[in-house]
């Protein structure tokens, strides 16, 4: 009997080690030539000492607010997890919605813990000339905007304690499934979401994205500007959304004329990349990758709290996702960087304008700050990018092995 | 000089506040109150779409039979008790985060009239005779408004909720409420916007809600 009962679990954890690795494996693949070795550049080669200073001491203190964040974010919650049943008696309202007001009070007692030091990194940003946002604006705005991460939890505990009843403590089962459906959705509906765009108005550059498009082979697709320099000097772009919700999003500090043309021809380049290799794609499967066992992990959590189908589970819910999200970090960085090179890769290819990529990563080293070389911890907590030198010894990597052809 | 005490008392309203006097805030739950409300805002967002095509078939009905039908009667019954919930949430006249049905026992609860004959002619011309009444309840909201955030100072610095902008909050809640159902046909007992709820005689002091 006992070994009957056993049976489906052994039988469903065989599946997952056999699955799982093969996932891995699918998503991992990638057009970067097997081999490619990009460290072992002298950044003294390619940046002044004045500049490597200069972005090291901006990158330090960034580092340490983040570092602060992260600690101050898990003691909160730590302690929300012992503490916070008690604000089950501000609710009048039944199980569920008394789940998400512990859920809204629990981000909220985080945004107390995080707020000095994002008030701290603005300082930061201000005095290096990187954002021009007020200090009481960035709290006002940073409260208000705590309103959306408010739906997305209550939305969140909705599903998980209305499956809780039902299922139990299997409710991730059923859980996590839907909540690789909703990124899915995410995904899709996210260009709509993304404020102040309007379509690229310049003439040579909007010719090169099509030039571009056909080279890759990616189908037409919008590129858009995002006005954000009111608030950040900044650049970025990114590829968003899906089939026909896709769209390349290029920030205006791009376009503020210290980029040259052909410049921002390699940032498009690099967007239609992620676009090309289906990037939001493989992104959604990696997050269904850990969606899975955290679930798991966090109805295993939460059991001694009476499990996800009672309110007071709940503080302890938000904890280990949040830690489980921190653990995490390093991994995601690992698969954002692999994902990035690629798209740098497919710049390369398409645009082939070496110059120019290697002229643009070194003005972010300039622009944006970005540390050449960051230490141990920088790399593996926030890098979620190639470093400047790995971008640009992937640049050479290019170039010897056309030169070789 | 016009006292208080002079003056007549309003007719008894089929739709009744009922509020406790717990004037205890959480400063935590007061600091984020707007935000907390979100999921309500959405919710009631939605049941006021299907509250509005209710309250259309409400109207052929009451206007064809006389009465609202019974089941239309309940769901627009519970739309306006919840929404008067939400606001009483929102705009800080209690305390605890309130539930997503419109059940009756919240600490600012309205009593609803059961299902009764409605004046055909009161049905029929409905939305035009709630034109002033909605003008009066356009204008408490600003009322409203002010006294949530005066309250919300309060309710941080001393953790509690002063009294009397509180009842002044809370009568305009009510207001609200009896717009709401004459408005969804709960009743055709018109909104009276007198601070003082219906009584059979004065006291002899007046105390307001």
């Amino acid at each position: 009997m006992t070994s009957r009962r056993l049976a489906a679990p052994a039988a469903a954890v065989a599946v997952f080690a056999i699955v799982w690795p093969l996932a891995v494996w699918q998503l991992w693949q990638s057009k970067l030539p097997s081999g490619l070795h990009l460290g072992g550049l002298n950044e003294h080669a390619y940046f002044s000492a004045a500049e490597i200073h200069r972005a090291a001491s901006f990158g330090t203190v960034s580092t340490w607010t983040g570092i602060g964040t992260l600690i101050a974010t898990l003691l909160v919650l730590a302690a929300y997890a012992r503490r916070g049943a008690r604000f089950v008696r501000e609710s009048a309202a039944g199980r569920i919605g008394t789940g998400m007001l512990l859920g809204m009070l629990g981000l909220g007692l985080t945004w107390f813990a995080q707020i000095p030091f994002g008030v701290v990194q603005l300082w930061w940003l201000r005095r290096h000339h990187l954002a021009d946002v007020g200090y009481f604006e960035y709290v006002v705005t940073n409260w208000l905007s705590l309103g959306g991460e408010f739906l997305f939890v209550s939305a969140a505990l909705l599903i998980v304690m209305a499956l809780a009843r039902p299922l139990g403590d299997h409710w991730w089962i059923a859980g996590a499934p839907v909540f690789v459906g909703l990124a899915l959705l995410f995904a899709f509906v996210q260009p709509w979401l993304i404020p102040n765009t309007h379509r690229l108005a310049d003439p040579t550059l909007a010719a090169a994205a099509r030039t571009l498009e056909r080279r890759e082979g990616v189908a037409p697709t919008p590129i858009d500007v995002q006005n954000v320099s009111a608030v950040t000097s900044a650049p970025n772009a990114e590829a968003t959304g899906m089939g026909p919700s896709r769209r390349v999003i290029l920030w205006d500090t791009l376009l503020d004329g210290r980029f040259t043309d052909r410049e921002i021809k390699v940032v498009m380049a690099h967007e239609l990349g992620h676009l090309k290799r289906h990037h939001l794609w493989k992104q959604v499967g990696w997050y269904a990758l850990f969606a899975i066992p955290g679930a798991f992990l966090i109805a295993l959590a939460t059991r001694r709290r009476g499990g996800m189908k009672r309110p007071e589970a709940v503080p302890v819910g938000l904890f280990v996702f949040i830690l489980l999200s921190t653990l995490a970090i390093p991994v995601q960085n690992v698969i954002t960087r692999h994902i990035e090179a690629e798209a740098d890769w497919m710049a390369l290819t398409y645009d082939r304008d070496p110059a120019a990529q290697k002229a643009l990563m070194k003005e972010f080293t300039r622009t944006a700050l970005s540390e050449p070389n960051p230490d141990v911890v920088d790399y593996v907590l926030f890098e979620n990018h190639p470093t400047v030198m790995q971008r640009i010894a992937e640049v050479e990597a290019w170039q010897r092995l056309h030169r070789r052809r | 000089m016009l006292s208080l005490g002079s003056l007549e008392p309003p007719r008894e309203h089929p739709v009744r506040l009922l509020l406790t006097e717990d004037l205890r805030r959480s400063r935590l739950t007061t600091f984020f109150r707007l935000l907390l409300a979100i999921p309500h805002i959405v919710w009631l967002t939605l049941w006021t779409i299907a509250a509005i095509f209710a309250g259309i078939a409400t109207w052929f009905v009451t206007l064809a039979a006389g009465t609202p039908p019974a089941a239309l009667h309940r769901f627009l019954s519970a739309y306006v008790r919840y929404s008067a919930h939400v606001n009483a949430y929102l705009f800080l006249v209690v305390n605890p985060f309130p539930g997503f049905v419109g059940e009756p026992g919240y600490d600012l609860d309205i009593e609803l009239p059961p299902r009764a004959p409605q004046n055909r002619g009161v049905t029929g011309f409905r939305i035009f005779l709630a034109v002033p009444a909605w003008l009066v309840n356009s204008a408490l909201g600003y009322v409203v408004l002010v006294a949530a955030i005066l309250m919300w100072f309060v309710g941080i610095i001393l953790g509690r909720a002063p009294e009397g902008m509180r009842r002044l909050a809370a009568y305009t809640i009510r207001y609200g409420a009896q717009f709401n159902a004459y408005v969804y046909l709960v009743t055709d007992a018109y909104p009276h916007a007198s601070p003082l709820e219906g009584r059979a005689a004065l006291p002899e002091s007046v105390p307001g809600l």
